[in-house]
């Protein structure tokens, strides 16, 4: 059983993805916390929840929905 | 943060890597769910006041939480993966058979699911198998860890990094939820299940397997014997695991229609013990306990545990057998088109006529 070959294509191999964030989460994504909306900062790559005082990073393309990792929002912030 | 880091936890970490139910441990789990549940009541999660953080990510609600509550360190479990995500594919022939056989369940379902989440995607492993196959169309990855993540992204299918005790998704979006050998890893498993069934729409499928309560029995049988005869004490070294009644009364619990959990039993050989510890390792199981020792385990009790499943479990041809128990949960989003039971009383045929009379 453990010589089960191991799936095909090494990730990493070939294909890489374009930069940006895939439109298709910000379809579906919702701040983890309130489960209340987003607000897509492309400028500088943040998922806005304003209910919850939350700004979730984008990093290379990938939101990082962590309440740890997330910036809190500032008064300039509210002012957008 | 803990203490254990870098280079320190590296050596904990190759020393405790056993996870498995015992009847004891099992309890615990129980506790916990129903400890959880009597503070649950729906979908309560959104109800948290906002300046509270989650508990496994933040100090601050962790306090609150009674420590019992934790029976994994997720922010351990965030760090190992993010360190094994490099090398998890030398370690994946596990996740790959359980990734086949779920992918094989979802190949008997007949209609298509346009949008589907991977759930503790793992570096994309499911999505390469899947790759080819029908039904469906986008797969969304998500991982606790940005390095797996990063690696799923690249099999060409979105990603992003979510903590599955707190989903970013929003309600009645996604057609399937696969999860592949993730939640065992979940401290609060009946809300995470909760939130799944949430996430998805009507009609919609979850198909997750996870880890039973017979996994790993041979390994904790051998340390707990050593531990206790080189110590004379025991640790936990070893997860809670769910078995099938628990996981069915949970899914039934979150509110999924037509619930069925079921067992398969995968059975691997080793050389020798270590060679099984590192496996483990490398998939980014290794123990996280949250009460678990936090020092290193003495040679002595690796020794003689290893002597111990060298001498009970060998083969005929001399390989060590381990035992992994894979539960596999099927769920679908009610739906009207789904059979529905008849309420009570509302049947037109009286058993008496079908069975004849003195059948009462």
């Amino acid at each position: 059983m453990n010589d089960l070959p191991t799936s095909g294509d090494e990730p990493g191999s070939g294909y890489e993805p374009h930069p940006g964030v895939d439109r298709k989460l910000l379809e579906i994504l919702v701040c983890p916390l309130t489960k209340g909306p987003l607000i897509y900062d492309a400028a500088r790559q943040e998922l806005i929840s304003k209910q919850a005082g939350l700004a979730y990073p984008i990093r290379d393309g990938i939101p990082i929905m962590l309440v740890d990792e997330a910036r809190s929002l500032n008064d300039e912030d509210f002012l957008k | 943060m803990r203490s254990i880091d870098g280079l320190h936890a590296m050596i904990v970490n190759a020393f405790r890597i056993e996870r498995i139910g015992t009847n004891t441990a099992l309890s615990d789990c129980i506790t916990v769910a129903a400890l959880h549940t009597a503070a649950m009541t729906d979908d309560t999660r959104t109800d948290q006041p906002t300046d509270q953080k989650p508990s496994s990510l933040s100090a601050g609600l962790r306090d609150t939480v009674p420590a019992k509550a934790q029976v994994f360190d997720r922010d351990l479990l965030r760090r190992r993966r993010d360190r094994q995500a490099g090398g998890f594919g030398a370690h994946d022939f596990l996740m790959a058979e359980v990734a086949e056989r779920l992918l094989d369940r979802l190949d008997d379902v007949t209609r298509s699911f346009p949008l589907a989440l991977d759930l503790g995607s793992h570096d994309g492993l499911l999505a390469r198998l899947r790759q080819g196959r029908g039904g469906v169309e986008t797969v969304l990855q998500a991982d606790l860890s940005a390095a797996m993540a990063g690696r799923a992204r690249r099999t060409g299918n979105p990603a992003f990094v979510a903590d599955e005790e707190w989903l970013p998704v929003n309600a009645a979006v996604i057609d399937l939820i696969l999860s592949n050998l993730n939640l065992h890893w979940v401290n609060d498993l009946p809300g995470a299940l909760l939130q799944i069934h949430r996430a998805l729409k009507p009609d919609g499928l979850f198909l997750g397997a996870m880890f039973g309560g017979n996994t790993l029995q041979e390994l904790r049988d051998c340390l707990m014997r050593a531990e206790l005869a080189e110590t004379g004490g025991v640790s936990p070294r070893v997860s809670p695991f769910a078995d099938v009644a628990d996981a069915a009364a949970l899914m039934q619990r979150a509110g999924f229609a037509l619930p069925v959990v079921d067992s398969e039993t995968i059975t691997v050989t080793y050389p020798n013990m270590l060679k099984l510890l590192a496996d483990l390792r490398g998939m980014g199981e290794a123990n996280l306990v949250a009460n678990r020792l936090k020092r290193p385990t003495r040679r002595a009790v690796i020794a003689h545990a290893a002597a111990l499943y060298a001498q009970d479990h060998a083969g005929p041809d001399g390989r060590l057998k381990a035992t992994f128990q894979i539960l596999f949960l099927t769920g679908w989003s009610p739906h009207q088109s789904q059979q529905q039971p008849l309420k009570p009383g509302s049947g037109q045929t009286s058993l008496t006529d079908v069975f004849g009379g003195g059948c009462h």
